[in-house]
């Protein structure tokens, strides 16, 4: 890509999400991580040690917030004491930007904590931009929406969910945060073209991207995120890098947590990929 | 209802009963049908909620063992599906679900364990507040002591326990193996806090433990003194309570004295 398709975004390199098997190892080392995404959740509580990390660890590194129960495709109203839960966090930490995820996780004041898909058709558009407008016009800011992986396809889809996805996102205004590991773990679960979905998204709208690891049960695929990144993943990410340029990237661990070092090699992995292919874009 | 609402609530229908209300809502392939698409969601629902439970009742796990924990784990997600955003609050109703419900409630230790860890698991995030030190109450005139109420740090909560819970809890934390489950003749009066970030619990005797209720619950010095002469000969009493106050303080319990 050249160096003008190379929309302005903030960029804050390579990234880990924080994790409490790591805190000390954080504290002492000060690993060479660019930034730390939080699960916010973890973080709407009291007080007690996770405040406490989280404002520790923040003094040494960029943040970003990244929320799991937001549920902006549910057909609940929004959770309004959530929002301001979250306002406050916000607040508090004071992150480079802010995401949640494209689903739902509930209805009938239920929370499945599972982020579980929408159908893809034309109401579903126009009812998630509605909430996606109230929660930025709530928390003052654009916010992040991130593709999920998914098992389902619903009759009540009509459009692609790459359609979907950048339909939506022009709508609502909103930015979106890509996991690589999402699509590639839904177009092996759908059978549709990993590289057609990342050709259809809109350049100037991706601001992050999460890189994870996940099951194989040979003919379907579970997003556990107890794994390394594999190859077909990396590929996938070498060409998201070529056709978005510089986004923030991060990888995201979320059990059968290894050491800290086994993740950093993992995020130099990265590094390794992105830089002869943004130094090129530049050339 | 919308279509959308319609949906979801199929959906959540299906995952909270495990019922048919999906099937018309799908599509498969040949390779990946339905069923099995169905069947992720499923398995990982309880197993999402039930590893929740594991974290929240390490010591309640151990003391039934894997087997029946998942079975009682299945039922209270049954029984008490989660209406929070955060998973961490997920739990609450256990050790009432234990009390109540056969067969757990013909083992009441099982509850009391509930309790003790669902208390314990409150104290590690709950909100912070700088505490008093033991200067603080020197400078208290003697004439304002009976007037005088404290405030408790939002971790500190009292408990009463039958069953030997907290040295059974202990053993388990140790990875060690647990004593027999034993009950007292009487409750014993414990209290559970965090100091800085470490939780703490100890026993106390049973007239700290009343002691300690009142004050919480409001009522000053003069107040526990005169109730205190339950327990102790009034002219020993202002010692007594004295003596507590100032180990509520050096436990790091207390985060204002008002006077």
């Amino acid at each position: 890509m050249s160096k003008n398709k190379t929309p302005t975004r903030p960029y804050l390199g390579f990234g880990l999400g924080l994790r409490t098997d790591h805190y000390d190892a954080v504290i002492k080392q000060k690993p060479d991580v660019d930034w730390f995404e939080i699960i916010s959740e973890n973080y709407m509580v009291p007080g007690g040690k996770p405040l406490y990390y989280l404002d520790k660890i923040r003094q040494d590194y960029p943040m970003v917030m990244h929320g799991v129960s937001m549920s902006l495709g549910s057909s609940d109203p929004l959770n309004q004491a959530y929002l301001k839960d979250l306002k406050a966090l916000i607040k508090r930490v004071e992150p480079q930007w802010v995401s949640d995820h494209l689903c739902w996780g509930g209805v009938h004041g239920k929370n499945l904590h599972d982020l579980l898909p929408l159908p893809y058709n034309e109401d579903t558009i126009a009812y998630v931009a509605d909430r996606i407008n109230q929660v930025q016009d709530t928390l003052g800011r654009q916010i992040l929406i991130e593709n999920v992986s998914s098992y389902v396809s619903y009759t009540a889809s009509t459009m692609s969910e790459w359609e979907f996805l950048a339909t939506l996102t022009e709508r609502a205004d909103c930015l979106i945060l890509l996991d690589i590991n999402n699509i590639y773990v839904s177009a092996f679960n759908h059978e549709f073209d990993a590289l057609e979905y990342l050709n259809a998204i809109p350049i100037e709208r991706v601001q992050q991207f999460h890189l994870a690891g996940h099951q194989n049960n040979g003919h379907y695929i579970v997003d556990t995120h107890d794994h390394p990144v594999i190859d077909p993943v990396w590929e996938l990410y070498a060409h998201a890098v070529r056709r978005f340029g510089a986004v923030s990237t991060m990888i995201e661990r979320d059990d059968n947590i290894p050491p800290l070092e086994a993740l950093l090699t993992e995020l130099d992995h990265a590094r390794s990929i992105a830089k002869p292919i943004l130094e090129e874009s530049v050339a | 209802m919308t279509a959308l609402e319609q949906l979801q609530t199929d959906f959540q229908n299906f995952l909270l009963t495990l019922g048919d209300s999906m099937d018309e809502h799908v599509v498969g392939t040949t390779k990946f049908g339905t069923q099995e698409r169905l069947a992720v969601y499923a398995d990982a629902y309880r197993l999402r909620l039930l590893e929740a439970l594991e974290d929240n009742y390490p010591a309640l796990h151990t003391l039934l063992g894997d087997e029946e924990f998942d079975r009682l784990g299945r039922r209270y997600i049954d029984a008490h599906p989660s209406s929070h955003p955060s998973i961490r609050w997920f739990g609450h109703k256990m050790h009432e679900l234990l009390r109540e419900e056969t067969p757990y409630r013909s083992q009441p230790v099982l509850s009391e364990m509930a309790l003790f860890e669902w208390t314990l698991r409150g104290a590690f995030d709950a909100a912070d507040e700088s505490v008093c030190a033991i200067d603080d109450i020197t400078g208290v005139t003697p004439q304002a002591w009976p007037k005088m109420r404290l405030q408790f740090h939002p971790s500190v909560t009292r408990l009463n326990l039958v069953w030997n819970v907290p040295a059974l809890w202990k053993k388990i934390d140790q990875d060690k193996a647990p004593d027999k489950p034993k009950a007292e003749e009487y409750p014993a009066s414990w209290v559970i806090w965090r100091q800085e970030l470490q939780q703490f619990y100890r026993s106390v005797a049973t007239d700290e433990g009343w002691a300690l209720d009142a004050m919480i619950d409001g009522q000053n010095f003069g107040d526990i003194c005169g109730g205190l002469c339950e327990w102790i000969d009034e002219q020993n009493v202002a010692v007594r309570a004295a003596g507590f106050l100032k180990q509520w303080i050096n436990d790091g319990m207390v985060t204002s004295i008002n006077v």
